[in-house]
């Protein structure tokens, strides 16, 4: 017979993921926030930098990664922050289900949340800057594989910032060392494929270091809101 | 009986011991650190011969190579030290963590600004973005961030004991700075020092190298005796042993 305070844990992590979701929904203003965030800072760089088609061409890939890595930064901040407030976060840390597939559910829903927008409208930010069409399939798939392993990172961070007031540039100063990796692969696929070289093996990187983060980050940021709620 | 080593590190990890412990050695530190650093200094500024290819403006590697090697020096000690401390909750532990941070991120900054000074002379640039260089500058913003993380929180010791999960997140980036120059070939030359095998540098260069090495060392073991038993005070101030300090002093 199954142990009856982990049976039903499937049904647990569907709890999680609706009450999240739906919580995200009631508030859809908030989570159209980061596209149009994304949207006015990508409209930015043709005013700094002067409406060159080449210019543009060059620079769009890494553009749109950092601009939708800065709008995930935004929001990152709002990951667990109510749920501390109205204490429902302890309650999830007092629940028999285990903490760490608790808290990937819940960045699973934020990631759901806030970076699927952002993918969604990811070509016509492309478009905006004229990345060439070709190459949109492979920015589509390194943002596919560099938004979660960043929301699973971020997850961690907000989880050690939970006990503090303000964490919103710390937050930007803590991830910045963690994601280079991520940027520096992502933006390595797209130069690659914008010259027509192969482009498997950054994206092949990517999917390493998010196979590896999925496991160790949920684990990571229990830990961490352990540690930062104790007192 | 060579149980006595453990059994002293067990009385060494309380405040009080610590605290003695650290000002009767502070002074020899400073003292070694001092003459060891003037040593070097004029081994390298005055004895050593100008390089075949640099010239005179190499003799910059003495201030820099040391502190490069500090930079990540202190950041595994401070990695081991939030290890100790979150395994194992010793105060002291989370005290030597957060007390090298700082040290850390001023060798850091030593670093980079004497590389970059380096660069404008060799390279015929302030900065490039070359793998170590890029990598030292991640270690420089990975320490802020755990300073940063420490000094927003209320509580001291859960501060301390939340920036050090974030310090060992990030040791992941120390083999990486370690090894970028055999990484990626970029514009930083490789090493030429080996542990293993012949170096390939002149003797006469790199005894002051050498002694400029330690002289950092004491430097930093100065440093942190003398942060660590300010935080101490700091931490144990309703303590009978900080009190009994208080009044020592004040009778003085």
């Amino acid at each position: 017979m199954a142990d009856p305070r982990r049976s039903g844990l499937g049904h647990a992590c569907m709890a999680v993921l609706r009450r999240d979701l739906t919580l995200a929904w009631r508030q859809r203003g908030d989570m159209a926030l980061p596209v149009l965030y994304a949207l006015i800072v990508t409209s930015l760089f043709p005013f700094a930098l002067g409406p060159e088609d080449a210019l543009l061409r060059r620079i769009a890939g890494g553009v749109v990664l950092v601009t939708v890595l800065l709008a995930m930064l935004l929001a990152l901040d709002a990951m667990f922050r109510s749920d501390i407030e109205d204490g429902s976060l302890e309650q999830l840390m007092l629940a028999p289900q285990p903490l760490a597939l608790m808290l990937g559910m819940k960045i699973l829903a934020h990631w759901l949340a806030t970076a699927v927008p952002l993918i969604v409208i990811a070509p016509l930010l492309a478009g905006m800057l004229h990345l060439p069409t070709p190459v949109i399939p492979v920015l589509l798939l390194a943002l596919l594989l560099a938004t979660p392993l960043l929301s699973l990172l971020g997850g961690v961070l907000v989880a050690l910032t939970a006990g503090t007031r303000r964490s919103g540039m710390l937050l930007a100063l803590m991830l910045l060392p963690l994601c280079v990796p991520v940027v520096i692969f992502a933006a390595g696929a797209l130069a690659a494929a914008q010259e027509g070289l192969p482009w498997i093996a950054p994206i092949a990187w990517l999917g390493a270091a998010f196979a590896l983060t999925v496991v160790l980050a949920p684990l990571a940021c229990a830990a961490a809101l352990r540690i930062a709620l104790d007192s | 009986m060579a149980n006595w080593i453990p059994l002293w590190l067990h009385k060494l990890s309380s405040p009080p011991v610590f605290y003695r412990f650290a000002g009767r050695l502070r002074p020899w530190a400073i003292a070694l650190a001092l003459i060891l650093g003037l040593v070097a200094l004029y081994g390298g500024l005055v004895l050593a011969p100008p390089d075949y290819q640099q010239g005179d403006d190499y003799r910059i590697i003495f201030i820099h190579v040391p502190c490069a090697w500090m930079s990540l020096f202190v950041y595994a000690i401070m990695g081991i030290a939030s290890f100790i401390a979150l395994v194992w909750r010793i105060k002291l532990a989370e005290v030597v963590a957060m007390a090298s941070a700082p040290i850390g991120a001023s060798f850091t900054f030593i670093t980079l600004v004497t590389g970059s000074l380096w660069g404008e002379r060799m390279w015929g640039t302030w900065w490039t973005w070359d793998a170590r260089l890029t990598s030292e500058l991640v270690l420089l913003f990975l320490y802020l961030g755990v300073i940063g993380l420490y000094h927003s929180f209320e509580d001291r010791r859960q501060g301390a004991r939340t920036a050090a999960f974030l310090a060992l997140i990030g040791i992941v980036n120390v083999p990486i700075v370690h090894f970028s120059v055999n990484w990626w070939n970029t514009l930083h030359q490789g090493s030429t020092i080996r542990l293993l095998g012949p170096s390939t540098m002149a003797g006469s260069m790199i005894w002051p190298l050498l002694t400029m090495m330690a002289a950092t060392k004491f430097y930093y073991i100065a440093s942190l005796f003398g942060r660590t038993r300010t935080d101490l005070l700091a931490l144990e101030s309703g303590k009978d042993w900080v009190r009994q300090i208080a009044e020592d002093e004040g009778r003085r």
